[in-house]
């Protein structure tokens, strides 16, 4: 697809506030129906990027073009969820919708029209008369989803809309996502939620000191890092001592500072496995578990993050 | 665990600097505002602005205006006005707290020679001068208020013989009695008169009613611009921002609302005082209507400005009620300009209250042409617009941040 007709298109752009340089040079690009998983630590630059394509930043270099629109025409492209539920508690879910379809630009007749489509594609028609405030925090995030496509955007950016809410409500909201995906919408999703990346998101970027240092479908990323080779992780009953901090290194694992968790990854893993869990029991080691997994984003990302590796 | 959460407390006050000149700065600050406006109000530093009128071109009115201007007690207009209807418009107009008019001589026995020209909704500025007046009199022209007494002696024993020594004793036993011959007395040498048409009351409550009326504009605009704050922390401001019309539409769509709402709270006092006092508020329905939109409009457009340039609710809150109460103090919606010392009374005019109330008190009680109303309905418009424009700059560049 050519840039000038993608939902998104990012080239080289550079951001900084004062001295200090927040994207360097960022580059990506979004197809229609692409759903695109913005990952990367606090302070990465995610929330810089959104706000610049949202034009509240001015770039120092580069170029920004939504629906092969530049400068402000370009706004008229994005459909906006921000984190919060940025809605009205006192109204209801129809008349937020009222609200902002109108503005967004659309006037009362066709506000009226597209309605039962938003509703209906966030899964909120049967609340419509009911006050945003006394609905759940589930139902709120998908009104706040259906609050910013009234205008059908060519992109629409979903900044951490699963935060806070449980299982069943993310599973609902993902439905939600694919189905506006299935509709030709490009989607920005900003997102730690992993899991949710990995399932939902065609392609994945993860920032790190304002660049993408890695991007592509989750699924090639994962499988261009890793090849054939899978991860065994333990978990130990109590915090490791020194002897076998020096044991579990020189083996080659790495530690989750989270947790009490090591993971090593071995393209033999499989035959592997139990000879190892014998040997580390009887050097002493008490493991509550030890299995063996593929490796998935949260491999990949806590590799990025960890080894600072650019290139994979 | 109490001292505990008493560390916490004293160390969020400290380290927010805002908190901590709000929590302390602030109480000394106002405190000293409201005792400069509210100290003049017992009398003793009342300083009223007279004008002084002369009808006798004697010279004993040159003497009082001399003895007067000298006074420290009293700010007296320079010149002195020759017919009584210039000295009537001094007072209406509000540049003239009260009026002393001085019609005849001393030596005029059947009328005041000096008259106090008040308006009603000031009664308590032309007792004052009144006192004044006799006081700098029996200090300064002693002569005058002998020969005055002489004569009015003179009048009822009819000379200065035993005989009519004896009158006097008489006279004066039956003037005690309360008996005859008060007819025959001389009139009192100062008398108070009210200006316009009327009664007290009603220039009170239509004093009152603008005054009250702009003090509730302003709480109730700040209380409800505070929600541009609450949208920008929700990110309502972010979605809307990315619309073709930005964050400009916000502002201008609570601006109205907040002046619709100002009109509405401001005919509900209006009806009030109408109904319970009697208030004519229909004689001049255009520019009583004038006064409202833009009074609401310049409460609209300051609390928009301060929630702008706010970064909390709580800062906003602060920040309101600090405004609100000095405007609404200095500016004359608590207690009336003229009880105010001098000074105070030029810092007033600095506040939309006092534009806001003069314009109001122009329309139900002095009957002011809409001409003479353009100043207040300029300013309060400028207020308006600084405030909206400083609003939509604010909430425009806090996008940027």
């Amino acid at each position: 697809m050519d840039n000038r007709s993608r939902p998104l298109s990012v080239e080289g752009l550079t951001v900084s506030y004062g001295q200090r340089e927040v994207l360097s040079g960022l580059s990506v690009e979004l197809d229609e129906g692409d759903i695109f998983g913005l990952m990367g630590p606090n302070g990465a630059g995610k929330t810089t990027l959104i706000r610049a394509i949202c034009g509240r930043v001015e770039p120092r270099s580069g170029s920004l073009r939504v629906g092969g629109d530049t400068g402000k025409a370009r706004l008229r492209h994005i459909g906006l969820a921000p984190q919060e539920i940025a809605l009205y508690p006192y109204l209801t879910v129809r008349e937020n919708l009222e609200v902002f379809g109108r503005l967004s630009g659309l006037s009362r007749q066709i506000v009226h029209k597209r309605l039962p489509w938003a509703s209906n594609a966030t899964r909120v028609a049967d609340r419509l008369d009911e006050r945003v405030g006394l609905l759940s925090s589930g139902w709120k995030r998908r009104v706040n989803i259906a609050a910013a496509i009234l205008h059908s955007p060519k992109l629409l950016i979903l900044d951490e809309p699963t935060v806070g809410v449980d299982i069943e409500v993310r599973s609902h909201l993902n439905d939600v996502i694919l189905e506006l995906s299935g509709s030709g919408m490009a989607v920005l999703l900003a997102t730690h939620d992993l899991d949710q990346a990995e399932t939902l998101c065609n392609r994945v970027g993860f920032l790190r000191s304002g660049r993408l240092a890695v991007q592509g479908a989750p699924t090639d990323l994962v499988r261009e890092a890793f090849g054939g080779r899978k991860e065994i992780i333990i978990e130990l009953r109590r915090p490791a001592g020194p002897q076998d901090l020096m044991l579990l290194k020189r083996i080659g694992f790495t530690p989750d500072p989270a947790s009490r968790t090591w993971t090593l990854l071995r393209g033999d893993a499989d035959h592997q496995v139990n000879h190892l869990g014998a040997a580390l029991r009887k050097a002493g080691i008490d493991l509550r578990e030890i299995r063996l997994r593929e490796p998935g984003l949260d491999s990949l990302f806590r590799r990025v993050l960890h080894q600072g590796e650019t290139t994979l | 665990m109490i001292a505990a959460m008493f560390r916490v407390m004293a160390l969020s006050v400290i380290r927010d600097r805002g908190a901590l000149a709000l929590a302390f700065l602030l109480p000394p600050v106002i405190f000293l505002i409201f005792a400069a406006v509210f100290s003049g109000t017992g009398g003793g530093e009342i300083r009223l602005q007279i004008a002084i009128g002369n009808a006798s071109q004697s010279a004993f009115s040159s003497r009082l205006e001399e003895a007067l201007r000298n006074d420290g007690t009293l700010r007296v207009l320079p010149g002195v006005v020759t017919n009584r209807e210039e000295m009537v418009r001094l007072i209406q107009s509000g540049r003239a707290d009260a009026g002393l008019y001085i019609e005849s001589g001393p030596d005029d026995m059947t009328s005041a020679p000096i008259r106090v020209l008040v308006d009603p909704g000031k009664m308590l500025a032309g007792a004052i001068l009144a006192g004044q007046v006799q006081r700098v009199i029996a200090r300064d022209l002693t002569d005058v208020l002998l020969a005055r007494s002489a004569t009015t002696v003179e009048q009822l024993t009819g000379g200065w013989s035993a005989e009519q020594t004896q009158r006097l004793a008489a006279a004066l036993n039956e003037i005690q009695r309360g008996g005859g011959g008060a007819g025959d007395r001389a009139a009192a040498l100062v008398t108070t008169e009210q200006v316009g048409s009327g009664e007290g009351a009603s220039a009170t409550i239509s004093y009152y009613a603008g005054a009250i009326a702009m003090l509730f504009l302003l709480f109730s605009s700040m209380q409800g611009a505070a929600t541009l704050i609450e949208e920008r922390h929700a990110g309502i401001l972010d979605r809307v921002a990315v619309g073709p019309a930005g964050t400009d539409v916000v502002v201008f769509g609570k601006f109205l609302f907040l002046t619709v709402q100002g009109m509405v709270q401001v005919a509900l006092i209006f009806l009030a005082a109408a109904v319970f006092y009697d208030l004519e508020v229909t004689a001049r329905p255009g520019a009583l209507i004038a006064v409202t939109v833009v009074a609401s409009a310049s409460a609209a457009g300051l609390g928009l400005a301060v929630a702008a340039f706010c970064t909390s609710k709580q800062q906003a809150q602060t920040v309101s009620t600090f405004v609100v109460l000095v405007s609404s103090a200095l500016g004359g919606s608590m207690v009336p300009r003229f009880m105010m010392p001098p000074w105070l009374q030029d810092i007033g005019w600095f506040t939309p209250n006092t534009w806001a109330v003069e314009a109001y008190y122009g329309i139900l009680w002095r009957n002011d042409a809409m001409q003479e109303l353009l100043p207040e309905l300029s300013l309060l418009a400028s207020l308006a617009a600084v405030g909206l424009v400083a609003s939509l700059a604010v909430s425009r560049w806090r996008l940027s941040l």
